[in-house]
């Protein structure tokens, strides 16, 4: 480390504000990726302040440094390991008691640290007055008081921060105490544990032996069995005085002193009248009127991104179109201009036109939502029904993303706690029809056939979910998790954070899903090229037309569809020749077609969001899975519909 | 009186006694570390969340309201707003002035 290069943590509860501070800081000089072997979050970014260049990691959002998820464990190891220079603890000074638990536990941590006491405004308005220096003082730290959404307090927490971290300014951060028995606890092992070379600062081990955490236990395992056998003897020895689990009373002890600080270092005067935030929290999880309000505010999204999109789409689609005479001219019209057209410029094409229209307005309304606070509402509406596959309300998120397009929804399972959880939503989420689905749906079947058939496709398609969700929930092993969720205050969302969020997603599917879709427009113009579509449409002619009882042709057209489900149609469209499909497929046949094309594969693109979340294993045995039992479904309402 | 958090009415508030329904007292420790602790293993994970966020033996807590179809329930706990899923909440057990 140089002299004027540093590094700087945020961290803190979720909801803090914390992400607003880190784009305030950083600008546009961000990196997001993930931490690696994780597929948690990582927000870097760059900023130069007073000739220092200064790198800021924003970690995720945790209520405490323990076990309980993979966020907590990364934030945790990046202290640890990495050492920043400073941590800035980012605190809700309205929620100042869970928050200092918090800070309590970074200090434990003995890393150098200050806090930002973010939305004074908020706390103000709350009826919360924070008196900053005996906080100061009681604490043995800086702390400033911020105002993130507007700035105010940034820069004095930076010179704060640089003060600190070339120690201008001296700090004497608190060490929490326990009660009597168990720091006499925590001072036994303090004596063993200094023994041995840890990475761990030793007081910090010893809590965390005595709170149970099986990282700590299996690294003090290591070098001392014998360590990991006093504690649990101690342990044992303070269930026994207390009555409770030795976890539970750590905590409930360092909950006191934060109650206790708190208590001494703000005036609570609550306000007269009810806030318009609190009414809306109230509306929008009524239990009678929470529902219509959820479903209008998803219809309404819906509606507007879908219109929004169509008339984008369309736009885009035809300027691109209008330029193949000019790249006519130039690269010909023999094989190798129609490789390099079909193959790459339709698939770019066909990404832009699917990312800038649908993904872009989607990611930025649910940002809104998320930022806004709606999201865990909705997650606290739909709780009970995905409670039966298993599940519990926060997975619904993802459902809901789904319907717009599986790869948010796959990415969107992130959500979830357990490596088990999120498998389960994502399988759900990939049967979810997506937009380009419903295109099929509502333009083939809808049209043709008649709208109560299109509706009642899509009921089937819920009801698989359900039953095949609620499967899968049986056939994994493990239990599942219950929703512990917090419902922050609602507020205006911060635009710039949103827009920022909603790039960054953007950008994560283009990466992930451009190469994709390119590289199998690339692999199908190849075959069209070749002559090799209608033989492989005769190969599976056994289960297109015997089985599903569909025209050869639609082989052609299912084979497409593996890149973007919307092809299906185009491509129905082209081999017909002719847009009335009326003339070419019986009602029947329209109807296992799109139950085919609803369930048979995840696009191309979803495919990739799969492996990188989960593996290729596990992403190949979805899709397998679906494939065969599309098929099957398709075949069993063939015979059934033939009837 | 002694009842599970899902027997608070709404705008009710209890203290909470215990969130770790294993462990009732202090023979259940015993019992418990006997045990093993494996097959709980979520469930300890969800009681140490409950106890991150808050909740306390001491600690009092208001339930809001609950989401219709049993759903979760809606708490105050040190002037935080959780939902809650039913069936843990359920373990949570309360002391509450009746």
């Amino acid at each position: 480390m140089s002299n004027n290069h540093f590094t700087i943590a945020l961290a803190g509860n979720a909801n803090v504000g914390k992400s607003v501070i880190f784009n305030q800081l950083t600008g546009l000089h961000q990196h997001i990726g993930n931490w690696p072997g994780k597929t948690v979050e990582k927000a870097e970014g760059t900023l130069h302040f007073k000739g220092h260049t200064i790198d800021i990691i924003d970690l995720p959002g945790i209520y405490s440094l323990s076990t309980f998820s993979m966020e907590e464990l990364v934030s945790r190891e990046y202290i640890v390991t990495e050492k920043p220079d400073l941590v800035i603890n980012v605190v809700d000074a309205s929620l100042l008691e869970r928050n200092l638990f918090f800070t309590l536990q970074l200090l434990e941590l003995e890393t150098p640290m200050i806090v930002a006491l973010n939305q004074i405004d908020m706390a103000k308005k709350k009826g919360i007055l924070i008196d900053y220096k005996k906080a100061e003082n009681i604490l043995g730290i800086p702390i400033v008081p911020t105002v993130a959404v507007s700035g105010k307090g940034i820069y004095e927490m930076l010179e704060t921060a640089i003060e600190v971290i070339e120690k201008k300014r001296k700090t004497e951060p608190l060490k929490p105490l326990y009660g009597k028995e168990i720091e006499e606890r925590i001072e036994k092992l303090v004596k063993l544990l200094n023994k041995t070379q840890l990475r761990y600062p030793a007081r910090w081990a010893a809590i965390k032996l005595l709170d149970e955490d099986k990282e700590v236990e299996k690294e003090v395992l290591e070098v001392s069995p014998k360590i990991v056998a006093v504690a649990e003897k101690l342990r044992a020895e303070l269930e026994e005085i207390h009555g409770h689990s030795c976890p539970t009373v750590v905590t409930s002890e360092r909950y006191q002193v934060a109650s206790r600080i708190s208590k001494e270092i703000q005036e609570i005067t609550a306000p007269l009248k009810t806030p318009m935030r609190e009414k809306l929290h109230t509306a929008t999880t009524h239990k009678i009127f929470g529902y219509p309000i959820m479903l209008a505010a998803i219809l309404t999204v819906f509606v507007a991104i879908f219109s929004f999109g169509d008339f984008t789409s369309t736009f885009l689609g035809d300027l691109f179109l209008g330029l193949k005479p000019a790249f006519d001219s130039v690269l010909g019209t023999g094989i190798v201009g129609e490789l390099v057209w079909g193959g790459a410029i339709e698939g770019v094409v066909g990404g832009i036109t699917v990312a800038l229209p649908y993904i872009l307005p989607f990611y930025f309304i649910l940002y809104l939502f998320e930022d806004s606070g709606y999201l865990s509402r909705i997650a606290f509406l739909m709780d009970n029904l995905m409670h039966k596959m298993g599940l519990h309300g926060k997975a619904f998120i993802p459902v809901m993303l789904s319907f717009g397009c599986n790869v948010p929804g796959c990415l969107g399972c992130r959500i979830m706690e357990t490596p088990r959880e999120r498998l389960l939503t994502a399988f759900v989420v990939t049967l979810v029809p997506c937009a380009a689905t419903s295109v099929i749906i509502l333009g083939l079947v809808g049209t043709y056939v008649g709208i109560q058939w299109a509706l009642a496709l899509y009921i089937i398609n819920l009801i698989i979910i359900f039953v095949l969700g609620r499967i899968a929930f049986k056939a994994l092993p493990g239990e599942p998790t219950e929703l512990i969720m917090e419902m922050s205050d609602y507020r205006m969302p911060h635009i710039k954070t949103v827009a920022k969020q909603t790039w960054f997603r953007l950008r994560e599917f283009i990466v992930m899903a451009f190469p994709l879709i390119i590289a199998g427009s690339f692999v199908i113009k190849i075959a069209e090229v070749a002559n090799l579509l209608d033989p492989i449409a005769n190969i599976i002619s056994p289960v297109t037309v015997t089985w599903l009882g569909l025209p050869a042709v639609t082989g052609i057209a299912l084979i497409f569809g593996v890149l973007r489900k919307e092809l299906t149609l185009i491509m129905l469209a082209t081999l017909f020749a002719t847009t009335n499909f009326a003339l070419v497929m019986t009602p029947v046949q329209m109807i296992v077609f799109t139950l085919v094309v609803m369930l048979y594969i995840p696009c191309v693109a979803t495919i990739g969001a799969l492996v990188k979340e989960f593996g290729w294993k596990k992403a190949l045995l979805i899709t397998v899975f679906e494939i065969v039992f599309a098929l099957l479904v398709g075949g069993i309402a063939f015979r059934l519909l033939a009837l | 009186m002694e009842l599970p958090l899902t027997e608070l009415k709404n705008g009710e508030t209890g203290v909470i006694i215990s969130t770790d329904p294993s462990s009732e007292g202090k023979q259940m420790c015993k019992h418990r570390a006997r045990k093993g602790r494996k097959k709980h293993f979520t469930t300890e994970l969800c009681i140490k969340r409950l106890t991150d966020l808050g909740l306390t033996p001491g600690t009092e807590i208001t339930v809001v309201k609950s989401a219709p179809f049993n759903g979760p329930l809606e708490v105050c706990v040190r002037g935080s707003r959780l939902a809650i899923g039913r069936g843990m909440a359920s373990r949570i057990l309360v002391e509450a002035e009746r």
